[in-house]
């Protein structure tokens, strides 16, 4: 009934049916032209990337041979391999990860859970963010000073370290995200159920965010294993075989950096290799991962 | 002290076994509100609240969104204590103790007041598990006697057929009435006094809602229940008394039958009759 009144007293004048149609073919102009756009985007950046994927598989897959994994690095035109490089990228990564993880869980359990916007929680979220965007060198100077200078000597330890501040604001920022985006109602649920905060957080809430918890462990992973910077000043290289943490200890990225550099092709050929196996790595550990959450969420 | 504690005797005799529905209380009160005022932050959200809950019966809260029933509720167990800025004044007394006081302790109180939520809150674990949840907060349980009492709340929740062959299945995969049955179910096998419903059927199909509302009927047995709904249907369906909220205020508080065939204040009726709301 109303309806109708307002209809007939529609104010201003009688609609234009060729204006209609000429804003009509404006908008779909407009929308061809950024289609356009955005394609053309997009492609730039994945031809960009696949001609940096395809060079290292080219170049890397050369010099792989069973010698890469089971000889060490030795001096040019002796036919060495990466082994002692590959074994202390994983220590070092590994060991990183498993100390800078925990740190990094709770302080982002912290930021979401308890400290929420108290001053002190906005305090630690902006140096957390600060140091997340951090240059890495930086960090590996502020191990230096803490963990080698006062011992008399680079050492694999070092880098662990190193590798693990750097872990540290990863996993705090993706654990507060994640434990910010689960819905107030699953928590009341919990508390109305007579359950104390901190199994709500642990039974309820890490539960619920797992798999967002682990995608941030996983680049940080991923982050973690190319980098060198902060392995220079830290576990320095190691041209000889060694595990021991208090030695200086050999690095895929160090070594690299090492090879990729120097004037002797077989070393040059080492480094490609190095650079595809760091690669592959990496994108293997992401894609397990992925495929194991999924996994158990199906069943 | 003692009078908690047989009562939870009480219980356990009774649990298991067919519940004869209990002699003595059946008039008695189980959660009585003595002037109660609450507050979000400086904003005023329940004005001078005096109401009883009978022993084993439902009360359907009903009024206008906003109006405080909601509000209400959640007052009841305490819910408010997570939220900063808010505060409640005045009495809840369940067994002459005074609940909204400082000092109570709210993990055992919420364990005596069991609630459920508008949306279904399944856990992101097994059906088996959402039930073992909250019993494990409260006690220690053998295997054998877990299994039983999961049994026995999903048999009350009305869900136990449809999922005793996918009890390690997870919860997110049942339907949105089967997840609210297993929140119901949940909450009972905590064993609490009383049971508080937020809109437990908003969020559900037709069919649904009604095996809600019998199981409803059927749980007033041995809980004294709570409930929120803006179905009036619902209220008059379920409840045994109704309560009327509007603007923070409880405007009139009745027998079913009365309150939607003679309602004493003129609110009441324009809302019951749709004239606003």
């Amino acid at each position: 009934m109303s309806a109708t009144t307002t209809m007939r007293t529609l104010p201003g004048p009688a609609k234009n049916q060729a204006v209609s149609r000429a804003l009509g073919r404006r908008r779909y102009r407009m929308n061809r032209l950024v289609k356009v756009l955005c394609v053309a985007a997009t492609v730039l950046g994945i031809l960009l990337l696949a001609s940096i994927l395809l060079t290292l598989v080219w170049r890397g897959a050369a010099g792989l041979s069973v010698s890469v994994f089971t000889q060490s690095t030795r001096p040019p035109g002796s036919n060495g391999g990466l082994l002692n490089a590959i074994v202390g990228t994983l220590i070092q990564t590994g060991i990183g990860t498993l100390v800078g993880t925990p740190i990094g869980l709770m302080v982002g359990t912290y930021l979401a859970e308890y400290g929420r916007n108290s001053a002190m929680a906005n305090a630690v979220r902006f140096v957390s963010d600060v140091l997340l965007s951090a240059p890495s060198i930086l960090i590996g100077l502020f191990i230096y000073q803490l963990c080698v200078e006062p011992f008399g000597g680079f050492s694999g330890i070092a880098g662990c370290l190193a590798l693990a501040v750097i872990v540290i604001p990863i996993v705090v920022r993706t654990t507060e995200d994640m434990l910010q985006l689960i819905a107030p109602s699953l928590r009341e649920a919990a508390v109305a159920l007579g359950a104390p905060k901190w199994k709500v957080i642990v039974l309820i809430c890490y539960r619920a965010a797992k798999d967002g918890i682990v995608t941030g462990i996983l680049l940080a992973v991923a982050r973690i294993a190319g980098e060198t910077a902060p392995l220079l000043f830290t576990s320095l290289g190691n041209l000889n075989w060694s595990i021991s943490l208090a030695q200086p200890m050999a690095s895929l990225p160090v070594t690299i950096y090492q090879y990729a550099g120097s004037a002797f092709e077989d070393w040059v050929q080492l480094a490609w290799v190095g650079a595809l196996l760091i690669t592959v790595g990496v994108l293997a550990t992401n894609i397990l991962a992925r495929v194991a959450l999924r996994g158990r969420r199906a069943s | 002290m003692s009078e908690a504690m047989s009562r939870t005797q009480d219980q356990q005799a009774n649990f298991g076994g067919m519940h004869a529905r209990s002699n003595s209380n059946l008039n008695e009160t189980r959660i009585s509100i003595r002037n109660l005022d609450f507050y979000y932050g400086s904003n005023q959200a329940l004005k001078h609240i005096n109401l009883d809950f009978p022993n084993r019966q439902v009360t359907g809260m009903i009024g206008p969104s906003g109006c405080g029933k909601s509000t209400l509720l959640r007052v009841l167990n305490r819910m408010y204590d997570l939220y900063p800025g808010q505060r409640a004044t005045g009495e809840v007394l369940i067994d002459g103790e005074n609940i909204i006081d400082p000092s109570v302790d709210l993990n055992a109180l919420r364990a005596r007041i069991g609630m459920v939520f508008q949306k279904p809150t399944p856990f992101p674990m097994t059906i088996y598990d959402n039930i073992a949840f909250g019993v494990k907060l409260h006690e220690k349980l053998s295997k054998a006697e877990m299994d039983e009492r999961v049994e026995w709340s999903l048999t009350r929740g009305a869900l136990w057929g449809e999922v005793k062959d996918r009890l390690n299945t997870s919860a997110m995969g049942l339907s949105g009435g089967q997840q609210q049955r297993l929140c119901i179910a949940r909450t009972i096998a905590v064993r609490p006094e009383v049971i508080l419903l937020d809109e437990p059927t908003s969020a559900l199909d037709p069919i649904s809602t009604l095996k809600i509302e019998e199981l409803i009927d059927e749980l007033k047995n041995d809980f004294t229940i709570a409930i929120v709904t803006h179905n009036m249907q619902q209220a008059a369906r379920c409840a045994d008394q109704v309560a009327f909220f509007y603007l923070g205020e409880m405007v009139e508080v009745a027998p079913a039958g009365q309150m939607f065939t003679a309602p004493k204040e003129r609110r009441t009726q324009e809302y019951i009759t749709g004239r606003f709301g």
